[in-house]
């Protein structure tokens, strides 16, 4: 695991790429480090309103350019302030932090499902096992969204050379539904499925269906959470996922990205 | 120049290079931090709380954020005391800074027999005494509540070790001098204060408590009046050194608490916000005390 930094980065871009979705660009050393699954904690005000950093995943890095990409959702005070940040302001950040993405083995078929703002980590991902194309395959990408304007990363997949399937709640972008269920039906198409590798990250209700299926079919997955966080560094105990085992594990050091297995959804 | 200003300070025995300790619960093991500076430049360590046997802690939401302050039901999660010698303390006690561990347990014997296994680790500097954990079942908060309580506890752990034994009050008591009045004359050799405060928040969708134990420990800035007026207090009441803490972020908050009354401080909160604050508070302290033309044991109390 890379060893997290405390910095300052300078913001290259914050722009809105969907209603409430920003993507923002920041240059930064660690762009070097940086996994698909792992986040960048963030300071979005200078006071005590809010107090605490922000967990967001990290949507791209570029080794050579020394850029690494954001994507997050406007929720609440913090994220509102960072979205009103503009290119030459600075960034207090640190990371990157989290165990992500393990990359598939020689051979495996790669599937990603995401949901909602939970895409976002996903694309990173998508964009590195496409150049580690020494398995073969593109990964084959579901991807979920509530509505037409929030679908984003399809074009960004699309440059690498990844046809997404899409799906909408209502049905305004492709298929109507949840990448759940079309997930499922492709499953059906596989004699064996022990050379697949499952990625997902999105609301509960889509991990827990991941997990269950790939439980039930004896697939590997990696599940990204979500948590509300204190430090962000294994510190303070306060995002704690229960454990398959027993206890509980620390989002922000055991994961975010988990073994299916390995924890517990209520 | 400032580099020469003195801050060292000694705390029933326990020798710090400067006055900047980092609060229990807020630092793990020591492990977490070591990415943004060299930890042997705090005043001490306070590990993080340790009962006898291994503690799973509460189930999430654990953490839930309130105006300058963050309301904490973590549970004392921990390894368990034997779990700790053999896996952290290896680690820990090769520090060149005091490691000071925290204790706490459900019964008065729990306090003895841990701090019994505690002593025989070299090197160890000091134990602070968990009086106040608002955040489990049994022991805890309800200790620290009342001063015969609170005296009992400190007499087993006297009893039990020769270590310099600090106790760590709480704030949800309405006479905290009696408190530490009883807790010096059963035996402790210093006093840490405050542990959080008392609080809840409501979830108006779910129309409950966030948290499952429905109370949680309130922390962060919010919290330093509090925090700074009950060290006054105790100041008063007294004469052992005195650790201050509570929404200590600058080194203004720290000169604050050293004026009313403390001997040493302690970052807690702060760190999930600024991971370099207790270096930026020491760096500070010197600046102040140079500027100043003072020392930092005359500044100790000043401001009554």
């Amino acid at each position: 695991m890379s060893t997290p930094a405390a910095l300052f980065a300078n913001i290259t871009q914050n722009t809105q790429i969907a209603p409430d979705i920003y993507l923002m660009e920041i240059e930064a050393e660690i762009a070097e480090a940086a996994q698909p699954g792992q986040f960048l904690h963030i300071r979005c005000s200078d006071t005590f309103a809010p107090l605490l950093r922000r967990p967001i995943s990290i949507s791209d890095a570029d080794k050579k350019t020394g850029k690494v990409e954001i994507i997050y959702r406007v929720i609440g005070q913090g994220t509102h302030l960072l979205c009103q940040k503009r290119p030459g302001d600075r960034l207090d950040i640190i990371g990157p932090l989290g165990r992500g993405f393990p990359m598939p083995e020689e051979g495996k078929t790669s599937i990603i499902i995401g949901g909602g703002i939970g895409v976002a980590p996903l694309l990173y991902l998508a964009k590195q096992i496409a150049k580690d194309h020494k398995n073969g395959h593109l990964p084959l990408t579901f991807l979920g969204f509530a509505t037409k304007q929030e679908a984003f990363g399809i074009d960004f997949l699309s440059s690498l050379g990844i046809k997404a399937t899409i799906c909408t709640d209502d049905g305004t972008l492709g298929y109507k539904g949840f990448p759940t269920t079309l997930f499922k039906e492709h499953l059906n198409q596989y004699q064996d499925k022990s050379n697949l590798i499952i990625y997902a990250c999105g609301p509960k209700p889509l991990l827990s269906s991941i997990k269950d299926i790939a439980a039930g079919e004896h697939i590997t997955a990696y599940l990204s959470l979500e948590e509300r966080m204190a430090c962000g560094v294994g510190a303070c105990l306060g995002c704690s996922v229960k454990s398959s085992q027993a206890g509980y594990k620390k989002v922000c050091k055991d994961g975010p990205v988990f073994e299916a297995g390995e924890i517990e959804l209520e | 120049m400032t580099d020469n200003t003195d801050l060292t300070v000694n705390i029933a025995g326990i020798k710090m290079q400067n006055p900047v300790m980092v609060a229990s619960g807020t630092f793990g093991f020591g492990n977490e931090y070591k990415n943004f500076y060299d930890i042997n430049k705090l005043g001490a360590l306070v590990t993080k709380g340790l009962t006898l046997m291994p503690k799973a802690g509460n189930p999430p939401p654990r953490i839930h954020e309130t105006p300058a302050g963050v309301l904490n039901s973590v549970g004392l999660e921990n390894p368990g005391v034997e779990q700790f010698i053999a896996k952290e303390w290896p680690c820990l006690s090769k520090l060149k800074i005091p490691v000071i561990a925290n204790i706490s347990g459900d019964t008065v014997e729990d306090y003895y027999k841990i701090a019994k296994q505690l002593s025989t680790l070299e090197n160890l500097a000091a134990l602070e005494v968990n009086i106040s954990c608002p955040n489990v079942e049994k022991g805890g908060l309800a200790f620290g509540q009342e001063p015969e309580s609170a005296s009992e506890v400190i007499k087993a752990v006297r009893e039990a070790t020769r270590l310099p034994i600090i106790a760590k009050l709480s704030p949800n008591v309405s006479h905290i001098q009696k408190i530490a009045e009883a807790v010096v004359s059963a035996g402790a050799d210093a006093i840490s204060l405050i542990n959080t405060l008392l609080g809840m928040a409501i979830d108006i969708h779910s129309m409950g408590p966030v948290f499952c134990r429905k109370f949680a420990g309130l922390s962060g800035p919010a919290v330093k009046p509090v925090a700074l007026r009950m060290v006054w207090e105790v100041y008063e009441a007294v004469s052992v050194p005195i650790i201050g803490m509570g929404g200590i972020t600058t080194w203004q908050d720290a000169v604050e608490f050293i004026l009313a009354g403390a001997t040493a401080v302690a970052v807690g909160t702060a760190n999930f916000v600024n991971p370099i604050a207790p270096i930026e508070i020491i760096e500070g302290l010197k600046t102040y005390l140079y500027l100043k033309e003072t020392n930092l044991h005359d500044l100790i109390g000043a401001a009554h």
